[in-house]
């Protein structure tokens, strides 16, 4: 159900929602007690019954769960993944919406001492989605601020971030580059007043994103064994989680 | 000059000194003069090449040496800067993006560079610009340590910080006192060190 009706319907007193609503259950029907052991559950599962195979276009999950993913994958992928924009959006959208209905809310007299409760509940869950949000953005900022050289010069990365980080990126290597000139390059010779020498056996002087790193996936669904172009792995992934990270960080 | 010195031998105590910054996880005071004897010892590495290549011969083997010691020199410099920078960033989310927080402390400021004022300033312009993307529904600069687990928190006042704003009406937070406010109302407090959580 989407969230702006489910929400109406809370509203009008139609509806009931179920414990965890920011969660989902599954795409295919389990049983109740396992509503909330499901995706997040990172202990191995009882073996798949039946075999789901998602294409990686096709978003998993509510909203939420989808940026909670997206979070945990930019937190620990070495390279910056592709911007989430309209995901994020409409997070965003949705929260103000939401902070919007409550202080309507609170503010009415008429209001009982159950709703008081429910808003409360429904604050604190607006606190805790813009606490994964903050992360993510941050965690964005970091490695953007990182690689803030590499990414004025490669077209590709570009792609994968948005126009706010795109000139947050500029601005960091510009700043940058000017606090090296004004500190050290300025007062050096001529010939070493540069940020861009090649010397051999010398690390590049631009910080790029180490993709060799290993990283854990995890598996989401059953898919096909795929091969690795560097053959490292010990175990054939027999389940497998997003492609994009596997196949970016192998 | 009866002082005998290796080539680098300058650069690798800067290098230390970053070190030191990292494993005691505090800022030390930027060390100009040594970053000054650095660039001047460049300057006579870059006359003593020029001295050595002579017109119609062959550059002597001297000159891989001096190449190599001017490489290293500029790359310690310019590391012990870019770790320091990176440091002053930390400080900087570490408040929660206050910059007059940090500025206004003497003990920081007189361990900063004039040039690292301006890079912070800068720096904080720029995470203000991007800020103003999300300012409609949050604010990014506040804490990701922990999730927050209640909308209220219990608070003793560590540092008086005047009158506040707050869901509750305006606050007049002196020494000593305890008062149960809401936690996005204040966060910015707790991470500048005005509040504490009980």
């Amino acid at each position: 159900m989407d969230w702006d009706t489910e929400y109406e319907l809370v509203k009008s007193g139609r509806y009931v929602p179920e414990p965890g609503p920011s969660r989902s259950a599954a795409p295919q029907p389990i049983p109740d007690d396992d509503a909330d052991a499901d995706v997040f559950n990172d202990v191995p599962m009882a073996p798949a019954t039946t075999t789901m195979v998602f294409d990686d276009e096709e978003p998993f999950g509510t909203p939420l769960e989808q940026l909670t993913r997206h979070w945990m994958n930019e937190r620990h992928a070495p390279d910056i993944l592709p911007a989430q924009e309209d995901l994020l959006t409409n997070l965003l959208d949705h929260l103000r919406r939401q902070s919007e209905a409550v202080q309507l809310l609170r503010g009415d007299p008429s209001t009982s001492e159950e709703e008081h409760i429910r808003i409360m509940l429904v604050q604190t869950e607006v606190e805790r989605v813009k606490f994964i949000v903050r992360s993510y953005v941050r965690t964005r900022l970091f490695k953007i601020e990182r690689y803030a050289r590499f990414i004025t010069t490669n077209a590709e990365i570009q792609t994968r971030l948005t126009a706010a980080e795109r000139d947050h990126a500029s601005r960091h290597a510009k700043i940058t580059d000017q606090h090296f000139y004004l500190s050290v390059l300025q007062s050096l010779p001529e010939k070493q007043s540069h940020l861009d020498d090649t010397p051999l056996f010398v690390p590049p002087m631009i910080t790029e994103p180490d993709i060799s790193r290993p990283v854990f996936v995890h598996a989401l669904t059953k898919c096909p064994r795929i091969t690795l172009p560097e053959f490292v792995l010990l175990f054939s992934l027999h389940l497998q989680d997003s492609h994009s990270l596997t196949a970016r960080c192998f | 000059m009866s002082e005998v010195r290796q080539y680098g031998e300058l650069a690798t105590q800067l290098v230390m000194e970053s070190r030191r910054s990292t494993q005691t996880d505090t800022l030390i005071k930027y060390n100009d003069s040594l970053v000054r004897s650095i660039i001047r010892e460049q300057r006579d590495l870059e006359k003593a090449i020029d001295a050595l290549l002579v017109e119609g011969r062959a550059p002597p083997p001297g000159l891989l040496i001096i190449q190599t010691a001017i490489n290293r020199n500029k790359r310690c410099l310019l590391a012990y800067h870019s770790h320091r920078v990176d440091r002053l960033r930390d400080m900087y989310w570490a408040v929660g993006g206050a910059l007059p927080h940090i500025l206004s402390n003497q003990d920081i400021r007189s361990k900063m560079s004039p040039h690292e004022v301006d890079y912070l300033r800068q720096y904080n312009s720029s995470v203000m610009e991007f800020r103003s993307e999300f300012s409609h529904e949050l604010d990014i600069t506040a804490s990701i340590t922990n999730p927050p687990k209640d909308l209220h928190v219990l608070v003793r006042v560590v540092k008086d910080c005047g009158v506040i704003q707050t869901e509750l009406g305006s606050i007049d937070f002196q020494k000593g006192q305890r008062f149960m406010v809401r936690r996005a109302d204040i966060e910015h407090l707790i991470v500048q060190g005005y509040l504490e959580e009980v």
